[in-house]
């Protein structure tokens, strides 16, 4: 029975080989949609943890029926697609700064996932350039349905500019603008969410408990949309569309109550259930991959790593299976599936759950706890980029963007000794019309000494604004020498009026100047992992992926003059006075006949006068009381009588006391 | 004013002042000299300059209001309501193995008697206007031959029928062939625009089914009252619905269900689209949902062996907070979505199925919502979960299902087109029998909903119109765009074109141009200059205006009238003095 299966096992093998080849081929031309959860958590060195969510939709694309019959995919989008010829497009919804001195600048986390406050959107078009903006415009109020956000804000022409540089591809078609006023909340999330197949009924984004990711110290939610090409001819096979959600928690703290006073340095420990309130029960059936990633980075990992060492010292540890080589650290509640170790000397670990393989009926609650006190710091970028206006008062400023070498570069100066080491920064400016910058003020500063601007400057785009138009853009390729240790870009600007019905409903608060962003081609945030199972995780690939080092900077806000709202008002009624006033005195003036009333007067002097005097007497002497009504007796006789000097030093002190009271009041 | 008055420069009216004190003084009540008249005259003229530059004024402040044709608008709604749009039809009967004693004019006459009592004047009917011929072949022969190829099969018989009225002069007319043949009286309504009669029918008899033929099925659609009202017809004004198939899997952790709808779009929805081509632009698209629990309750039948829900809970069937539908985002604004769902149930309430009012189990499973769209409830073959599978293995819908599922939603979207859903009509006279097309619609049910479509849109083209006039006429200080008054003009102008072709019997071009006053009345309402906020109110502009003039209104008033009394007082004393004067 076991004989001829042997005999005829390497020949069959050998006939189904090329077929299985051909399968293989036709599957991977022929995708099918896909779709995959991640989650991938990641400890912050300032006793915070980021939870970064990975979905991803495959869709393939067909010539015929292109974007009309889907399963898993989205309908909204891939008719968004089809409508409106996307090339690609990136749409965030941020609350919150990315701390890049904290958090780390150099992995594709922060360069891919940490975004300006507010709203941020680009599209690349698949159209002729002159129908470029009419599509943008389309596009923006479809999203601003489709995401319950003012989007459609993007569409007058003063938010969006066309930059070229700092995004990688397409010339022409891309437009790109933000909102860094736009609040976010859970009403953009539920329509996000709406596009994952299970959306938050099941899987990993059952999770996503409300309170906790909006309590966050940083979330950004993102929908990026890609074009697949196919490996044999480069054309488009496929869109690809990615969610994520990145969320920067503070976990409570397990070990709070017991003050111990070594514990207080120690990390706090956490579990999924601690940090959302809720544990992952069961994946999303419809998720080819479901998976949780629980990364250490670099500078963890190096510290784990002596204090392994340290401790080796005294136990003479047999060298176990190296998985568990740095984890004297910290304890894991759950065993990792596998563990994934980047190449290279100091590299950064990823532990990974399937979450398939967890029963349903267990609930999957990742915990990590600390045992000794741990202080590491994450990668930085090559600079720590920060922009601050300067000036004071309504008329005028200036923007300065600073740049500060951190310990990356100064580890550069000391490899590349011999030849002189250049490093390129590409920086994007936006500013809005109404801030006039005035371009040949650029100035540059190197290690706090003024350079001349030509000697750095690579390359430079600029796009004057045009008030009310558009708005001024400025794009500079910049070569920095190595050993710098600071740069300081400053450009100068007025600040302009708006008509009384731009200025929006909160104007006091002022204008905010969206982020400019600063990019380091030369570097790449890439993780490269060994990878032994030959997994094909999107969120590991994108780890992967080489795509160059982009940080942002601050939201400016500039306070403008405000006029005063209900000026219009006051005008109208001030000049109508003025008016009425000359018009009424006029009038009476041509029309008085001044030698007859005067005759008209004295002839009633003698009975209607005196009569009104003694009226007048009576009434100012009930004005000083009573005490004085004998001495108004006397004095009834003259009218001079009536403005007594008494009266005159009391108002003069009233009016006296008023004024020290203003003047110490304030 | 004091300081004015002394000063050298208004000396002039001291001057005169002193002129006139010399005489005044003896006396207070005559005076010698003419009153003055500059002083009046310069009061009066400021008053008449003010009050000649109020118009001009009141034109600067003017709002723009393109002028609407009010009175046109009323004339033409109460137009359209008082005599409903009617079409000019042409019958045709032809009676075989008759031996009628009457004239053919005479039983035109008597059809044409029956075919008033039952027509109802709605809207897209024929009303008074229609025709009536009367063809009658004579010998038995022929009526035998006639009535054995007529009961050998329907659809043979149904393209012989129409050669043989073509003879007669068929087209557009509607004809119905009746056959006196011995043996049980069968009625059969064609695919084209004819139906026949064959079996042992009195003279009487035969020519009230034929008018019953003639106005319920033919010109009515075989619509009962109280279905479907008429008025609604779910087409968008762009002219344009969208079909949206949606596949709902209550929970996937159950059974995941797909559908090959890029076959059965192309074999079963390609043609029905085509077929409805005149009458609306139909485009189509797919999505499967998963994770949509319905949000009525169901409960366990054992008399059934299922989980009953009942025509009660309904309403609440559709879950409007987790059937994320949507709209779409290809179609425009303006185009009509009608949603047609397919609801898996989970493990837990399945078998699923609809209990009739009658206590009945339905036989589609499904139901629609007018202008919203239909439900199908479809149970997987086996209610039994595969629990041992943590992976659960995406089915396919058999084409067998799919295409009874697809059947019931066609139905649903014909019952939503306003159409019978069945093949049976009842009348008063007796069954007939509908045969059914391929193409989902036979071409006199589409002249049904063509005239059906031309009459609502022009109602709705009325009824829009109506409410701007209203709108327009009750906030007066609102901007009216030029654009919004042409948009009227032009609307009203192809409804006039629209029910001008109709009553000639030209449906395309009526169609089109009802399409699109109904698409230029929309337009026009949903102006986004009507929305603006420019909206410049009475109260609004009283109050920049007001600090201005009244104050001075009321000196230049008060000074004309002071002016005027002491004119008329000193005239009188001056005529006075002169009379004192005459008489002295």
């Amino acid at each position: 029975m076991a004989l001829p299966p042997k005999a005829t096992f390497p020949l069959s093998l050998f006939l189904l080989l090329p077929l299985l080849l051909l399968s293989l081929v036709l599957a991977t031309t022929t995708q099918q949609e896909e779709f995959s959860e991640e989650l991938l958590l990641k400890p912050l060195p300032d006793r915070k943890i980021l939870a970064h969510f990975h979905f991803q939709n495959e869709a393939p694309l067909d010539a015929d029926s292109f974007a009309r019959h889907h399963h898993l995919f989205p309908k909204s989008i891939s008719q968004l697609v089809q409508k409106f010829h996307i090339k690609s497009m990136e749409l965030s919804f941020t609350q919150g700064r990315w701390n890049y001195e904290r958090w780390g600048g150099f992995d594709p986390i922060s360069s891919h996932n940490a975004k300006p406050p507010g709203v941020e959107l680009w599209a690349v078009f698949d159209v002729p350039p002159h129908q470029v903006d009419a599509s943008w415009k389309n596009l923006t109020h479809s999203l601003s349905g489709l995401f319950c956000a003012s989007i459609n804000f993007l569409e007058s022409s003063t938010t969006y500019s066309a930059p070229e540089w700092a995004f990688q591809s397409a010339l022409g078609s891309l437009r790109y603008g933000t909102l860094p006023r736009e609040a976010v909340c859970t009403e953009n999330l539920t329509p996000w969410l709406k596009l994952l197949p299970c959306r938050d009924k099941a899987g990993l984004s059952s999770l996503m408990d409300r309170p906790s990711i909006y309590r966050s110290f940083y979330h950004s939610q993102r929908l990026h949309l890609t074009m697949s090409s196919a490996p044999s001819d480069g054309s488009r096979s496929g869109i690809i569309l990615e969610q994520t959600l990145t969320v920067v928690l503070q976990p409570n703290d397990q070990n709070a109550d017991t003050n111990h006073v070594s514990k207080a340095k120690i990390q706090p420990s956490w579990s999924l259930s601690s940090i959302f309130g809720r544990k992952i029960s069961g994946r999303c059936v419809l998720a080819k991959l479901s998976t949780v990633y629980l990364h250490a980075d670099k500078g963890l990992v190096a510290q784990l790593e002596n204090l392994h060492k340290t401790t080796a010292q005294f136990a003479d540890n047999d060298t176990g299976p190296e998985d568990y080589r740095v984890n004297s650290g910290f304890k894991l509640s759950v065993t990792p599936k596998r563990v994934h170790t980047e190449l290279g000397k100091d590299s950064s670990i990823l532990y990974e759950y399937p979450i398939k393989d967890y029963k349903d009926t267990e609930q999957f609650d990742l915990g990590l706890s600390w045992e000794h006190p741990i202080v590491w710091s994450s990668p930085h970028a090559p600079f720590y980029a920060s922009r601050f206006l300067m000036g004071s008062g309504n008329e005028r400023g200036a923007i300065a963007i600073s740049l500060k070498s951190t310990e990356m570069t100064q580890g550069l100066v000391t490899n590349n000794i011999e030849e002189r080491c250049k490093l390129q920064v590409n920086v994007l400016q936006v500013v809005p019309w109404y801030v006039k910058v005035y371009y040949h003020t650029l100035q540059l500063l190197i290690d706090e000494r003024p350079r001349v601007l030509t000697d750095f400057v690579e390359r430079m785009r600029v796009s004057p604004s045009e008030d009310k138009v558009s708005p001024g853009m400025m794009e500079l390729v910049l070569q920095f020498p190595c050993e710098m240790k600071s740069a300081v870009l400053s450009i100068e600007f007025d600040k302009g009026f708006l008509h009384i019905d731009e200025y929006p409903p909160d104007a006091n608060q002022g204008f905010d100047i969206p982020s400019a962003i600063i990019s380091f081609p030369d570097f790449n945030a890439a993780l490269q992992f060994y990878d032994k199972s030959q997994s094909k995780s999107p969120l590991l690939s994108k780890l992967q992926e080489k795509s160059p080092v982009l940080s942002y900077t601050e939201v400016l806000l500039v306070p403008l003059t405000t006029p005063d709202f209900s000026m219009p008002y006051n005008v109208i009624t001030i000049t109508c006075t003025v008016f009425a006033l000359y018009f009424g005195s006029l009038v009476n003036v041509l029309r008085r006949r001044v030698g007859e009333e005067e005759r008209l007067l004295k002839n009633k002097d003698a009975s209607k006068a005196v009569f009104l005097r003694r009226v007048l007497t009576k009434l100012s002497a009930k004005l000083r009381g009573r005490p004085l009504e004998s001495t108004t007796s006397p004095s009834s006789s003259s009218s001079s009588s009536f403005v007594s000097p008494k009266l005159i030093l009391r108002v003069l002190l009233v009016a006296g006391i008023a004024i020290a009271w203003q003047y110490y009041s304030q | 004013m004091a300081e004015i008055s002394d000063s050298p420069s208004t000396s002039k009216p001291v001057e005169e002042n002193t002129q006139t004190l010399t005489p005044q003084i003896d006396s207070k009540t005559t005076r010698n000299t003419k009153p003055g008249v500059k002083r009046l005259i310069i009061c009066v003229s400021v008053l008449f300059s003010f009050i000649l530059g109020f118009p001009l004024l009141w034109k600067s402040i003017e709002i723009y209001r393109a002028p609407l044709p009010f009175d046109r608008i009323d004339s033409f709604s109460s137009q359209v309501e008082s005599n409903p749009l009617s079409f000019p039809c042409s019958f045709q009967a032809v009676f075989i193995g008759f031996d009628f004693k009457a004239s053919h004019s005479e039983v035109a006459a008597a059809i044409k008697r029956k075919i008033s009592d039952l027509g109802r004047g709605d809207c897209g009917g024929c009303g008074g206007n229609y025709s009536v011929a009367v063809a009658v072949e004579r010998g038995d022969v022929s009526a035998f031959d006639f009535g054995a190829k007529l009961r050998s099969d329907d659809e043979d018989a149904d393209e012989w029928v129409r050669s043989v009225v073509n003879q007669y002069g068929g087209g557009h007319a509607y004809s119905v062939v009746v056959v006196n043949e011995g043996g049980e009286v069968r009625s059969v309504v064609g695919k084209y625009r004819h139906a026949w009669i064959v079996g042992r029918v009195e003279e009487e008899e035969a020519v009230l089914r034929v008018a019953e033929i003639f106005v319920k099925v033919f010109v009515n659609g075989g619509d009962e009252e109280g279905l479907v009202r008429s008025e609604f017809m779910p087409v968008g004004a762009d002219g344009r619905i969208v079909l949206s198939f949606s596949l709902l899997n209550a929970d996937p952790r159950d059974w995941i269900y797909d559908w090959n709808f890029r076959e059965i779009d192309k074999t079963l929805l390609q043609p029905v689209i085509e077929a409805l081509q005149p009458i609306a632009n139909i485009s189509v698209e797919s999505q499967v949902l998963y994770h949509t629990p319905k949000s009525s309750f169901s409960y366990w039948d054992d008399k059934h062996g299922s989980h009953i829900f009942t025509a009660k809970d309904l309403p609440f069937f559709v879950n409007s907070n987790e059937w994320h539908l949507d709209t779409s985002v290809a179609a425009g604004g303006r185009s009509k979505v009608l949603q047609l769902v397919v609801y898996i149930p989970s493990a837990k309430e399945c078998p699923l199925q609809l209990k009739l009012p009658n206590g009945d189990i339905s036989k589609t499973n499904g139901f629609i919502s007018p202008m919203w769209g239909g439900v199908v409830v479809w149970n997987p073959q086996s209610c039994i979960k595969d629990l041992e599978s943590n992976d659960p293995v995406r089915n396919t819908i058999s084409h067998q299902d799919l295409q009874m599922l697809f059947e019931v939603l066609m139905g649903q979207l014909r019952q939503l087109l306003g159409l019978k859903s069945d093949n049976l009509y009842v009348g008063e006279s007796g069954t007939s029998i509908l045969l059914g097309s391929e193409r989902g619609f036979t071409e006199w049910e589409l002249d049904v909903l063509s005239r059906k479509h031309i009459c609502f849109n022009l109602l709705s083209c009325t009824t829009t119109l109506g409410s701007l006039s209203r709108l327009v006429q009750s906030l007066p200080r609102m901007i009216i765009m030029d654009e919004i008054g042409k948009q009227v003009k032009f609307s009203l102008e192809a409804a006039k074109f629209a029910q001008s072709n109709a009553s000639i019997g030209i449906y395309d071009a009526s169609a089109v141009s009802s399409r699109q006053s109904r698409s230029l009345a929309e337009d026009a309402f949903f102006h986004p200059s009507i929305m603006s906020i420019s909206y410049y109110s009475f109260e609004h502009c009283f109050a920049i205006y007001s600090p201005f003039f009244l104050p001075v209104i009321m000196h230049v008033l008060l000074g004309a009238l002071r002016e005027w009394k002491r004119y008329k007082q000193e005239s009188r004393k001056y005529l006075a003095a002169k009379a004192k004067e005459k008489v002295s």
